[in-house]
């Protein structure tokens, strides 16, 4: 306590607080719950630290010499104090003890007031000048929405539709907001045939907002889940908002993953499903699922594609097969789209395979969902190994059902076959592990209090014929 | 939690490998068990205990703060107290701190530790400790003696010599005993590890040379005939009673570039090459790609081995293989491999913390089963005198 105490009154904790308005996206209002509701400062940064940037330096260069300043003064005035016995001697007390409080709270006033005064009204001029710019293009532009899986999806696609015959453009990384698509707009040259956009929801009415901007022709929903309930309150409210592509293009066009068990109470007539089934009237055979990669068939009305890839897990079948069944509607040949699909490679962090000695981890680290999380346990259970080893901190961002989720994580992770569960300790650790216990778990289960030093040494854990799959992570202003 | 002691470093030509043995392969995946304190214990070059948390940093040595840390920091005692105490000043008043150790882990290659030195003591302080006991350890690493045990075990060795060093001083004397042998020969100090001091030679013009680097490094020599066609292979094993092999490694180097110590740990490998990163694993066939009847020879002859000198908790067990006729040879054992080839027991299906879990487990059990025997005898011999 009292260490904690002290380290308050040291320059690093300036370094601290700076680490945790960049690791909160320099968003005031994440920032300051995290400012209220941590108890120790020592113990912030266990997966990262500060990346040097021109505001991150910037900033903590004002931070430290507001400290400086404080401190300076405040031992000024306690030596006045102490010789004249003349200005209040409590006052140089209290400026000393309060200069953290202080600084950690007055370093937001500028991203505040360059927020209001600079980054919005820029923003606003920008996005209105990409409606326009969208407006003007030529492209088909397909949106990608839903809780989770958006930048697979994308990606996927984006490999998948890019060929000689197609220009294709897709917003970069997970980039989902207004101010990124307006970004992605001025970087369009003009001549590209199709545009694929990432709709990140965020608020009630932002998916109904970037539509009226990008204004696309195809839509796809790619799954629900708890996300961003400070907003939306509710799941169904965050479903409303993400169905507003739907109700854009008139329930034509749009194409919803029937895995995803939230989005089926939306669904309306003209709804076009994808799963493991089937994909946009393309029927799904012949599904074969293995460490290095899938393969299966799609039939349609006489034709055919032999569709192989280097992504795993069942649950990517849907995604794989309606890319390449919006490939054969946009007019790519079978030889198009089956090399298209053979390029795809397993994106960073999700479901991403590696292997150490001939032990198998899947980095699953990116995967924030009860659906994923499930599709990974299944996975798990699926793929032949020695010995199974199942990682994970639990989900952040659940709201309400936090509990019942977590429980419901636990009774799968029971069901998964895995001989070894290492949960990162956390405050949802004890629902999860209720869960186990109700799912009557077998195996080993080790609680790890330091996930960085067990993430750091995990090649020290595995050996060959091990499969470990790491699903989540938890950002340190969720501590 | 039990307190485990890893010694290091000692007066041999492979304190640095221990030291990356140690540091690397043993303090820390047994630190990561989060079941055992690890101790870590350094004798220097000169002989002199250490013991310090700071000891586990490999920055320490590798900047060579080591001289620094070593003219500030107190030397270690050892107390023998129906047990094994570390005892060192805690430079604060007078005042020393104690350390009741309840495993040691040694981590030590070549002579002075490796050798059953180290282990002697272990016995003498009766406290539990990993790895073969000290009479195998001072057999395992004469290979002379190694090689008679397995003889009487009807276990093959390529034709060999042997004399004392000393005996170079008439060297027709040394030379006649080579006469039986045929060219080309292997020249060996007969205690070292880590292919130190070892010589291949082709003529008997090189001979002299070799015997004479030889003798530079111990008091023994050994001359081996060469294999012809051979597949040099190694087998880590752990164990007592039963027998855990890992997997059959082929070094992969020509006759010409024998496995010195430089390909092994400075050149990632590989001679002239490696990133210095690897060691020895960094360029080893593993499992290595024998016919199944061959592999299978060769791990018998192994286990053969690590039982006829009677070796525990682990050993690595070196053959060499005449590829054309099958023949398998007993090359030379290694009481304690460096870095425990822990890239090979991975490779086997044993991580890096259970390998020294399991070795902490095979020490007690060897420990527990002779806390069974009976070391006192009842007699009236004093009274009579």
């Amino acid at each position: 306590m009292l260490k904690s105490l002290v380290y308050m009154y040291r320059l690093r904790f300036a370094q601290t607080i700076i680490y945790m308005l960049q690791a909160t996206e320099y968003d005031v209002k994440t920032y300051l719950g995290w400012l209220w509701r941590v108890k120790d400062f020592e113990k912030v940064s266990y997966r990262r630290s500060l990346i040097k940037t021109r505001r991150s330096s910037m900033l903590l260069l004002a931070i430290k010499l507001g400290m400086l300043v404080q401190f300076v003064v405040a031992i000024a005035w306690a030596t006045l104090a102490i010789k004249n016995k003349e200005p209040n001697g409590i006052f140089a007390v209290d400026l000393f003890l309060s200069t953290p409080l202080v600084w950690s709270h007055l370093v937001v006033l500028p991203l505040v007031l360059a927020r209001w005064f600079w980054v919005q009204p820029l923003n606003r001029v920008d996005v209105g000048r990409s409606k326009k710019s969208f407006e003007k293009h030529q492209a088909i532009k397909i949106a990608v929405a839903g809780s989770y899986g958006k930048t697979t999806m994308k990606e996927i696609l984006y490999t998948v539709l890019s060929s000689d015959s197609k220009k294709v453009a897709a917003t970069p990384a997970n980039k989902n907001v207004a101010i990124s698509h307006a970004q992605f707009a001025k970087q369009l040259e003009g001549d590209e045939d199709i545009l694929i956009i990432e709709f990140g929801e965020g608020a009630p009415g932002d998916v109904a907002a970037f539509c009226r901007t990008v204004k696309p022709s195809i839509g796809i929903i790619c799954g629900l889940a708890p996300a961003h309930l400070d907003k939306y309150k509710t799941l169904q409210a965050a479903g409303e908002d993400i169905f507003s592509l739907a109700d854009y293009l008139g329930h034509k066009n749009i194409y919803v993953n029937g895995e995803s068990e939230a989005l089926k109470s939306f669904l309306k007539p003209g709804h076009q499903l994808y799963d493991g089934r089937q994909a946009a009237g393309w029927a799904i055979k012949a599904a074969k699922s293995s460490i290095n990669g899938l393969s299966f068939e799609m039939t349609k009305a006489g034709k055919s594609l032999k569709i192989k890839s280097q992504l795993i897990g069942e649950h990517q079948i849907g995604p794989l097969a309606l890319a390449a069944a919006l490939a054969d509607k946009l007019g790519l040949t079978k030889e198009q789209i089956e090399k298209g699909i053979s390029r795809v490679e397993s994106f960073e962090h999700r479901m991403q395979p590696r292997q150490v000695d001939g032990a198998y981890i899947i980095d699953d680290t990116y995967n924030g969902n009860i659906d994923g999380m499930l599709a990974g346990l299944k996975l798990l259970k699926s793929l032949p190994a020695k010995r199974r080893i199942y990682v994970t901190p639990g989900l952040v961002d659940q709201g309400a059902e936090s509990a019942k989720i977590h429980r419901r994580l636990g009774e799968a992770i029971a069901g998964s076959d895995a001989d070894l569960v290492v949960l990162m300790k956390h405050s949802v650790t004890d629902d999860i592990v209720a869960g186990i216990k109700q799912g009557k778990f077998k195996g080993e289960l080790k609680i790890e209090k330091d996930p960085l030093n067990f993430y750091t040494n995990l090649d020290q854990f595995v050996a060959a014929g091990d499969l470990v799959l790491m699903q989540n992570d938890w950002p340190d202003n969720y501590n | 939690m039990k307190t485990i002691a890893v010694i290091f470093g000692g007066r041999s030509t492979e304190h640095d490998v221990s030291i990356i043995t140690a540091i690397a392969s043993v303090i820390k995946p047994l630190e990561l068990t989060k079941q055992y304190k690890v101790e870590a214990v350094y004798i220097a070059k000169d002989g002199s205990w250490y013991w310090d948390d700071k000891l586990k940093d490999i920055k320490l040595y590798q900047s060579g703060e080591i001289d620094d840390f070593m003219r500030r920091a107190p030397k270690v005692h050892l107390l023998f107290d129906n047990g094994l105490t570390l005892v060192k000043s805690s430079q604060f008043a007078g005042r020393k701190m104690y350390r009741k150790i309840d495993i040691v882990f040694p981590a030590m290659h070549g002579t002075h530790g490796e050798d059953g030195e180290l282990m002697g003591l272990l016995e003498m302080a009766n406290v539990p400790y990993v790895g073969c006991n000290f009479r195998v350890s001072a057999v395992a690493m004469d290979k002379v003696l190694a090689k008679k045990i397995c003889a009487s075990s009807d276990i093959l060795s390529t034709p060999w010599t042997w004399f004392y060093s000393s005996q170079l001083s008439q060297p027709k004397q040394a030379m006649t005993k080579i006469a039986d042998l045929k060219y080309p020969l292997f020249v060996k100090p007969a205690h070292l590890g880590s292919s130190i001091g070892i010589s291949r030679v082709q003529t008997e013009a090189e001979l002299m040379n070799a015997l004479e680097v030889a003798a530079h490094y111990d008091d023994k020599i050994i001359v081996e005939q060469e294999v012809p066609n051979v597949i040099e292979v190694t087998l880590p094993i752990i164990g007592n009673e039963e027998l855990i092999p890992a997997l059959l490694e082929r070094p992969m180097t020509k006759p010409e570039d024998f496995f010195d110590f430089d390909t092994k740990y400075m050149q990632g490998g590989k001679k002239g090459k490696g990133s210095g990163k690897a060691g020895a694993q960094g360029y080893s066939e593993i499992p290595a790609k024998l016919p199944k009847e061959l592999y299978d020879k060769a791990e018998k002859t192994a286990s053969a081995v690590y039982r006829a000198l009677g070796c525990s908790g682990i050993a690595r067990v070196d053959l060499l293989i005449d590829s054309k006729t099958g023949e398998v040879y007993f090359n030379e054992v290694n009481p304690l491999p460096g870095g425990l080839y822990a890239h090979n027991w991975r490779k086997a299906g044993i991580s890096n913390v259970d390998l020294v879990t399991k070795l902490i487990g095979l020490a007690e059990q060897k420990w527990q089963a002779k806390q069974k025997l009976t070391t006192s005898f009842s007699t009236s011999y004093l009274k009579q005198f």
